[in-house]
C-alpha cells in the first residue's frame, strides 16, 4: 500500500482547506490472541487493520478525524473532516493551542527481534500453550485454567505538513497462565508471570523467557494452597511488595498523575486529575531519596519504546522524580509549551482510529542496592506480597488500595507462613516517602502493562514500568475485609 | 456502508466458506466526540469504521480471523485464514450448532437520523453551553458531547441473518469550583433529548452545594446513591449471571439458582427494549435476545447464555453471545432496575444522618466471590442530617459487599439510564444500610 500517495494527497487537502498544520498516521495493524481455557482452544483469532487518522490545526484549535477508506474521495472526505472539526473547535475556544513539533524527520524504526513470531509455526503456539495450561490442573480445585500468547505488530507511517516523514515497525509480544481454584464459598486465583503475563517489545523470544509450563504447578498449586491459607490480617506493618506490584503501584500513584494533561485538567470528567500541581515542580517530596523515576521510551524491550511518538518526537529518556523530589512530567507539545519546557515525546495513540494524547510511556524505577534477599532483613513484622488482584486509586491518584494474589508473613526478616487476600492502602507522598530500601540491579525487571486505559473515547495503551521489590514501612494492610 | 451492503458483503463472504460452519459478521460504524475541558476542545474526533469477521468451524475446531478491508482478495484471505486456523485448533466436543436465528425487530426509537447527521458545529454548540454556565458560575467544565451511529449485519450457514442500524449520543459535565466538583451526565438514543445547557446548570449546581466540604468519620453509613453511583456499582456485578461464571463456580450465587439471596424488593433484568436504553434486538450469534428476570423479589432466578454454554448445560439461548471469540461467555448488557415507589427525596426525607453520593469512581474487585469492591466518591458526595442537605463532604473510600448491599435497599422511582465506558443500564436512585467506608480525602 502506497502510503507516501495517500499522506500526500492528504496533507495537501488539508492545507488547502485552511489547516496551517497538518499531520497523518497511517497504520496497518495485525493482532493475533491465542487462548486456552480447560484443555480448549477459546481464542484462535487473527485480526488485521489498515486506516489513517489526520490532525489538522486551524485558529489555534484542533481537529482529528479518521477513516479507512483509501479512495481518494475517502481521503479527502476524512481530511476535509478533519478541518471542519477544527474549524468547530477553533469556533468556541477560548483559548489558543496548537504547538508543533520543532523539529521535522525522515527517518524509520524496528523493534528489535530476536526470533519473529511470524516464523514459529502456529501447531507449536498452540502446542506450547495446550501443554502449559494442561500443567495447572494439579488437582481437581482447580476449577480454571488459562494460558495465552498475543501476539502485535504494526508499520505506522507519520507525515506532516513540517516535513516528517517517519515510519516504524513495532512487534509486541505477551504471554501468561493462570489458575483459578475454587472451594465453598472461596475463589482463589494466581497469575504468572506478575498479574497479567510478561509483555514486552520484541519477538517470540519474550514467550520463551516466560517459560510458562515450567512454573504452571508451582502457581496452581499456590492457587489451591490459597484456599486454605489464613486470612491477611488487619494492622500496621511494614511490607516488601514483590517487583510486579511496585510496577503497577509506580503505573497509578506516580505514571498516572504525572501526565500534564491530567495535570491541566484536560482528563477530568473521565480519568481525573492530579495532586502533582504545576506550583509543585521541584518543590514537591514526591517520595523518600530513594525514589528515582524516569520515563524512558528508548528502554530495551519496553512496551512504549519506539524511535517517535505518535507528534513525531524523538524519543528521549527524562527524569520525573529525582532522589525524591518531583522534577518532570509526561509531556507532549501543547501541555510542554504551557510550562516552558519540551515534550519529551509522551504522545500516543492506541491506533490509526484514535487521536494522539499524552500516555504514560515506560516509566521506571532506577534500581537500588539492596539485594532482594536482604530486603527482608530489616522487617520485624511485616507482609510479602506479590501479584497484583486489585488495584483502586482516586481521581487526584492520593487515596489508594491494592490487593494482591498472594502474600506471606515476614516475622524477624524471615519469610513464613502464606496469607491469603493481602491487601493494602494508603496515601501516595506518604507511601512513597516510606520506602526505604529498593532492590538491586539483580532483581530489576521490565514489567509491560497491555491494558491501560485512558481519554475519551477510551484508548487502550501499552507501556512498561521497570522496577525491583522495595520495601514500604508502616503501611496499612489488611483494607476490604474483616480479618 | 447501509443494511443492504453489509447483507450483500456477509452473504458473498459466506459463499466463499468451505467450513463446516461459518459465520460472519460486518460492522460498520461512524463515531464522533467532542471533548472539552477549561475552555478548549481538547479532544475533538470523528471516525469511520468497519469490519468483517469471519467465524470458521470445523471438525468441532473453531478459528476467527478479522479484517478492515472489504476488497475481493482480502475477502477471500479473510475466509481462507479463519479456515486455516481452525485446522489448528483441538476440537470441542461442546461445539455448538450456530443458531439459526428468527424474526427480530429493532425497538422503538433505537435509529434516529437527527443523531446520525449531528456534525461539529451542533457538538460545538452543545460544548459552549456549557462553557457559559461555568463562566456564569465563575468555575471551569471538562467532559464531552457525543453522537454515533452502528450498523452490524450477522449472517451464518445455519440460515440466520441479521442486521440492526442504532444511533446513541451522550453527554457529560464535570464542574470544577475552588474546592469542590459537581457532575451531570445524559445518554439517549436521539441527539435531540441531550440538553447540555441543563447538564451544565445540574453541574453547577452540585458543585456549588458542595462547597467547603466536611470531613467525616469512616464506618457504616445510610447512602442515598444516585443512578449514575449505583450504576457503577452494580456493573461490577453482572458478570455473576453469566452462564459461564455460574459453571464455573465464581459466582456470587453458584448452585443456589432459584434461592433468596437479595432482598425481598430486588428485581433486576436484561431487557435490550427498554425505552430508555433500546439496543440491539440479536447477540453476536444472531440469536434473537429474550428479555430475562435476572432477580424476581430478590430470588435469583436466571442466567443468561449463548449457544455454546445452552449446549453445555442444557438451558435455553437467551441471546447473550458476545463477538467470538471470547474469555467471558454470555454477559447481560441491558441490565434494568425496577423502580420502587418513593421518589428521590423521599428517600433523602427519610434519612436521619446519611451520605447523597452523585458518582463513584475506580471501583475494582477485592474478592469476586464475595462481590466484595472499594472505590471512591467523586464530583458531589453530601452529608444528609435530619432529612436534608447539610453540606459537602470530602471524597471517601469504600469497601462493601454489593451482595450486602442489595440486601438492605431501597428504590426510588426514578428509572433513569447511566453508563460508563464499558457499560449502559437503566436504574432508579437506591437508599443503602450499612455501606462500609473505610478512609477518606482532603479534597
Amino acid at each position: 500500500m502506497d502510503f507516501d500517495r495517500f499522506a500526500a494527497r492528504a496533507l495537501d487537502t488539508a492545507s488547502k482547506r485552511g489547516a496551517a498544520y497538518a499531520d497523518i498516521r497511517l497504520e496497518s495493524a495485525r493482532t493475533e490472541r491465542i487462548e486456552v481455557r480447560n484443555g480448549v482452544v477459546v481464542s484462535l483469532a487473527d485480526s488485521t487493520s489498515t486506516g489513517y487518522g489526520i490532525r489538522a490545526l486551524v485558529d489555534g484549535a484542533w481537529g482529528f478525524a479518521a477513516s479507512d477508506e483509501f479512495a481518494d474521495a475517502g481521503i479527502d472526505a476524512a481530511a476535509a473532516r478533519a478541518v471542519a472539526i477544527a474549524r468547530a473547535s477553533a469556533s468556541i475556544a477560548r483559548a489558543r493551542v496548537g504547538i508543533v513539533p520543532p523539529d521535522a524527520y525522515r527517518d524509520r524504526f524496528a523493534t528489535p527481534l530476536l526470533r519473529n513470531p511470524a516464523d514459529i509455526p502456529l501447531g507449536e503456539r498452540v502446542a506450547l500453550l495446550l501443554a502449559a495450561e494442561k500443567a495447572l490442573h494439579v488437582g481437581p480445585l482447580i476449577a480454571v485454567g488459562r494460558a495465552w500468547i498475543d501476539l502485535w505488530s504494526s508499520r505506522k507511517c507519520f507525515y506532516s505538513t513540517s516535513g516528517s516523514r517517519i515510519e516504524q515497525r513495532i512487534v509486541q509480544t505477551g504471554s501468561g497462565i493462570q489458575a483459578m481454584a475454587v472451594s465453598d464459598g472461596d475463589v482463589q486465583t494466581r497469575t504468572y508471570p506478575g498479574d497479567v503475563g510478561l509483555y514486552k517489545s520484541g519477538g517470540w523470544e519474550i514467550v520463551e523467557e516466560a517459560a510458562l509450563t515450567d512454573h504452571a504447578e508451582r502457581i496452581a498449586g499456590e492457587a489451591i494452597a490459597l484456599l486454605s491459607a489464613p486470612q491477611c490480617p488487619s494492622g500496621t506493618v511494614d511490607i516488601l511488595l514483590g517487583g510486579s506490584q511496585v510496577s503497577l503501584q509506580m503505573h497509578e500513584s506516580c505514571g498516572h498523575p504525572a501526565e500534564l494533561d491530567r495535570v491541566m485538567g484536560w482528563e477530568a470528567n473521565f480519568s481525573g486529575t492530579s495532586f502533582l500541581d504545576i506550583d509543585q515542580l521541584g518543590h514537591l517530596r514526591y517520595g523518600s531519596p530513594e525514589v528515582t523515576i524516569v520515563v524512558d521510551n528508548t528502554l530495551p524491550q519496553g512496551m512504549s519504546t519506539c524511535g517517535y511518538d505518535d507528534e513525531g518526537t524523538r524519543s528521549e529518556s527524562s527524569d520525573i522524580v529525582r532522589d525524591g523530589l518531583l522534577v518532570g512530567y509526561e509531556m507532549s507539545n501543547d501541555t510542554a509549551h504551557a510550562i516552558g519546557r519540551s515534550s519529551n515525546a509522551c504522545v500516543r495513540a492506541q491506533g490509526w482510529e484514535f487521536v494522539p494524547m499524552i500516555r504514560m510511556c515506560n516509566l521506571n524505577l532506577l534500581p537500588g542496592n539492596v539485594p532482594f534477599e536482604h530486603l527482608f532483613d530489616d522487617i520485624r513484622d511485616g507482609i510479602y506480597m506479590e501479584s497484583n488482584r486489585s488495584w483502586s486509586i482516586d481521581d487526584r491518584r492520593l487515596n489508594f488500595q491494592f490487593g494482591c494474589e498472594i502474600g506471606w508473613e515476614i516475622k524477624n526478616g524471615k519469610q513464613g507462613r502464606m496469607l491469603k487476600n493481602p491487601t493494602y492502602a494508603g496515601m501516595t507522598p506518604q507511601f512513597w516517602n516510606a520506602c526505604d530500601a529498593v532492590g538491586d540491579e539483580r532483581s530489576w525487571f521490565a514489567w509491560g502493562t497491555p491494558n491501560c486505559g485512558k481519554g475519551e473515547p477510551i484508548q487502550t495503551g501499552r507501556t512498561t514500568q521497570a522496577a525491583s521489590p522495595a520495601r514500604f514501612r508502616g503501611v496499612n494492610v489488611g483494607v476490604g475485609y474483616r480479618g | 456502508m447501509d443494511k443492504r451492503a453489509r447483507e450483500a458483503m456477509a452473504r458473498a463472504v459466506l459463499a466463499r466458506s468451505r467450513a463446516d460452519q461459518t459465520e460472519v459478521i460486518v460492522t460498520a460504524r461512524d463515531s464522533a466526540l467532542t471533548r472539552f475541558a477549561r475552555g478548549i476542545s481538547n479532544q475533538n474526533v470523528a471516525a469511520i469504521e468497519r469490519a468483517v469477521s469471519v467465524r470458521a468451524i470445523v471438525d468441532g475446531c473453531t478459528g476467527v480471523a478479522a479484517t478492515n478491508d472489504t476488497d475481493e482478495p482480502a475477502l477471500d484471505a479473510v475466509v481462507a485464514r479463519a479456515i486455516a486456523l481452525a485446522t489448528f485448533s483441538p476440537a470441542d466436543p461442546q461445539t455448538p450448532t450456530l443458531p439459526s436465528g428468527g424474526p427480530v425487530q429493532a425497538p422503538d426509537g433505537s435509529f434516529v437520523d437527527a443523531t446520525a447527521r449531528a456534525g461539529a458545529d451542533e457538538r460545538a454548540q452543545a460544548c459552549a453551553a456549557v462553557f457559559e454556565a461555568s463562566e456564569r458560575a465563575g468555575f471551569w467544565a471538562a467532559g464531552y458531547v457525543s453522537n454515533d451511529v452502528n450498523g452490524m449485519t450477522i449472517a451464518n450457514s445455519s440460515g440466520a441473518l441479521a442486521s440492526y442500524d442504532g444511533t446513541n449520543a451522550a453527554a457529560n459535565v464535570k464542574m470544577t469550583g475552588p474546592d469542590s466538583t459537581g457532575f451531570a451526565e445524559s445518554y439517549h438514543a436521539d441527539v435531540r433529548r441531550i440538553d447540555a445547557a441543563a447538564l451544565g446548570r445540574r453541574a453547577v449546581e452540585k458543585a456549588r452545594a458542595s462547597a467547603t466540604p466536611r470531613s467525616v468519620e469512616p464506618g457504616p453509613w445510610t447512602v442515598i446513591l444516585e443512578p449514575a453511583a449505583i450504576g457503577e456499582l452494580l456493573a461490577y456485578v453482572t458478570s455473576h449471571f453469566s452462564a459461564q461464571s455460574y459453571d464455573e463456580g465464581s459466582s456470587f450465587f453458584a448452585g443456589r439458582l432459584g434461592e433468596q439471596l437479595l432482598g425481598p424488593n430486588v428485581t433486576i433484568g436484561d431487557d435490550y427494549a427498554h425505552p430508555l436504553a433500546p439496543s440491539m434486538p440479536f447477540d453476536y450469534e444472531a440469536q434473537p435476545k429474550q428479555r430475562v428476570t435476572l432477580v424476581e423479589r430478590g430470588i435469583v432466578r436466571s442466567l443468561v447464555t449463548d449457544s455454546y454454554y445452552s449446549k453445555k448445560l442444557g438451558l435455553p439461548n437467551t441471546g447473550h453471545a458476545l463477538p467470538a471469540p471470547n474469555a467471558w461467555g454470555p454477559q447481560a448488557l441491558n441490565i434494568v432496575v425496577a423502580n420502587g415507589d418513593a421518589t428521590a427525596d423521599e428517600l433523602i426525607a427519610t434519612t436521619k444522618r446519611g451520605l447523597l453520593i452523585t458518582r463513584f469512581w475506580y471501583i475494582r474487585t477485592v474478592d469476586h466471590k464475595q462481590a466484595i469492591v472499594t472505590g471512591m466518591t467523586r464530583d458531589g458526595t453530601f452529608l444528609i442530617e435530619d432529612g436534608a442537605i447539610a453540606g459537602g463532604v470530602r471524597n471517601m473510600r469504600f469497601n462493601q459487599s454489593i451482595v450486602e448491599a442489595l440486601r438492605s435497599i431501597a428504590f426510588a422511582n426514578d428509572a433513569t439510564r447511566t453508563g460508563g465506558y464499558s457499560y449502559s443500564l437503566v436504574t432508579p436512585t437506591v437508599k443503602i444500610e450499612n455501606f462500609t467506608f473505610t478512609s477518606g480525602t482532603d479534597f
